[in-house]
């Protein structure tokens, strides 16, 4: 039966009653898991969820998905998964309050190596979830300050580059970034093919 | 675990890319009628970008992270929601029609009056004390799930475009890389408000519209004290394959 092909399942929006026990305590917490901690410098990732003009969304799922401190992710494609922090899992769901405002707490990412040999900036990626949004939404962040950013394979394909800058967290504090996330308008944080 | 190697075994995983969408089978992501889409809707075309590690990638064993449920969201005898009692078997299967193994699928629903258990909905149908409408559960070695629920109620979108939603279930499934993340409504077979629904119908491929309702067991095939409904999730990864050009 492995002959017939079919297409992925039509996407649909979460609409506006995606149940709050979904957003489990401590799901916006990556660096603690299982009771331990995850190597690696921690960071806190806080940001606003706005739709067209600026106004903030509440109930926005967002989820991030990102490398260990080493640049290595906890999954079998990874050629280095073996030597993966076994006290990180990589993954991290927030929701947005009534002022559009998320909060993760994670650790920076380490470069992840491709096997061309090159190497990616630290990013996590970010995938938006809300009513209204009828597919989900794909962005990556990247850091304020960071030299890799320059020549990131993803990042590279933002143009013109003047748009790179809304995927880029802004230092906001010691070990703090910003991250605003504008679904629409003008000044839109660009998104990527699912 | 073979189908993530696979993705990248030997090659470079900055030149793989997926099948485009074929047109009308996902939803449009504008939809008359239903204003907020065009508000949230991001106004330049989306980028196209190299596939990474990043994205062949993504979390695996979710209940390490996420709290598992029962799988019976009607309840029992005295706490049994009020409704018609059915279950769900739901199937999770990649492009190919392998089963995905134990990868975590939330549900979500209304009462059998049409009314979530949730703070946002204000609608003026009575809440269950016995049903909450929502479930986490894994997928056994087959790919499947079973949930016990009872049949959501129709309800109705406020708003100046009022429309009723046909009765329907939310469903959340990861899949095994990044980019097999999906969140899909399940319709049932034969309801006449689907044929207005704009949520469906935003789907204007047909057959692509047809997968989207579940499919009835016949009741002599399925005896016990629930009807029974079949319904096939099917997740975007493994036909990732390499670009010639890169
Ligand atoms: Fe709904």
């Amino acid at each position: 039966m492995m002959s017939a092909v079919s297409m992925p399942i039509g996407e649909a929006t979460i609409g506006p009653f995606f149940p709050g026990a979904y957003v489990d305590a401590g799901a916006n917490d990556l660096t603690r898991w299982q009771g331990r901690s995850a190597q690696g410098q921690l960071i806190d990732i806080r940001g606003r969820v706005t739709e067209d003009e600026g106004v903030p969304l509440q109930n926005v799922v967002l989820e991030i998905w990102q490398a260990d401190a080493n640049g290595i992710y906890r999954h079998p494609a990874d050629p280095r998964a073996k030597h993966a922090d076994a006290d990180f899992f990589g993954w991290g769901r927030a929701a947005t309050d009534a002022d559009g405002a998320f909060h993760f707490r994670t650790i920076m990412p380490g470069r992840t190596h491709l096997p061309n040999g090159t190497l990616r900036a630290p990013h996590i990626n970010v995938v938006v979830l809300a009513s209204g949004l009828m597919r989900q939404l794909q962005t990556v962040m990247f850091f304020e300050g960071n030299a890799a950013n320059a020549t990131d394979a993803v990042l590279a394909c933002v143009h013109p580059a003047a748009f790179q800058e809304a995927l880029i967290a802004k230092a906001d504090g010691p070990r703090k970034y910003r991250f605003d996330i504008r679904l629409c308008g003008a000044d839109e944080t660009p998104f990527f093919e699912d | 675990m073979s189908i993530q190697v696979d993705l990248v075994k030997g090659a470079k995983a900055d030149t793989y890319t997926i099948p485009p969408i074929v047109d009308g089978t996902q939803p449009t992501r504008i939809v008359e009628g239903y204003p907020q889409t065009a508000r949230r809707t991001p106004s330049r075309p989306l980028l196209r970008r190299p596939l990474t590690l990043s994205e062949l990638t993504g979390p695996l064993d979710l209940s390490g992270r996420l709290a598992a449920t029962s799988a019976d969201v009607a309840g029992q005898s005295a706490r049994r929601a009020l409704g018609q009692l059915i279950v769900l078997r739901l199937a999770v299967r990649d492009e190919d029609g392998s089963p995905i193994a134990g990868t975590m699928v939330e549900m979500w629903q209304a009462n059998a009056a049409g009314r979530y258990a949730h703070p946002n909905d204000s609608d003026h149908a009575p809440l269950d004390p016995h049903f909450q409408g929502n479930a986490r559960v894994q997928t056994d070695a087959s790919g499947n799930i079973e949930i016990r629920t009872i049949k959501p109620g129709a309800y109705p979108v406020p708003g100046p475009d009022r429309w009723w939603r046909p009765p329907h279930v939310h469903f959340s499934v990861w899949g095994k890389v990044w980019l097999s993340r999906v969140v899909t409504q399940m319709f049932f077979p034969g309801d006449p408000l689907n044929e207005q629904d704009l949520i469906l119908n935003a789907v204007v491929d047909a057959e692509a519209r047809a997968r989207l309702v579940a499919r009835s067991v016949p009741t002599q095939a399925a005896p016990g004290d629930a009807l029974v409904f079949e319904h096939t999730v099917v997740v975007r990864g493994k036909r990732a394959t390499p670009t010639e050009h890169a």
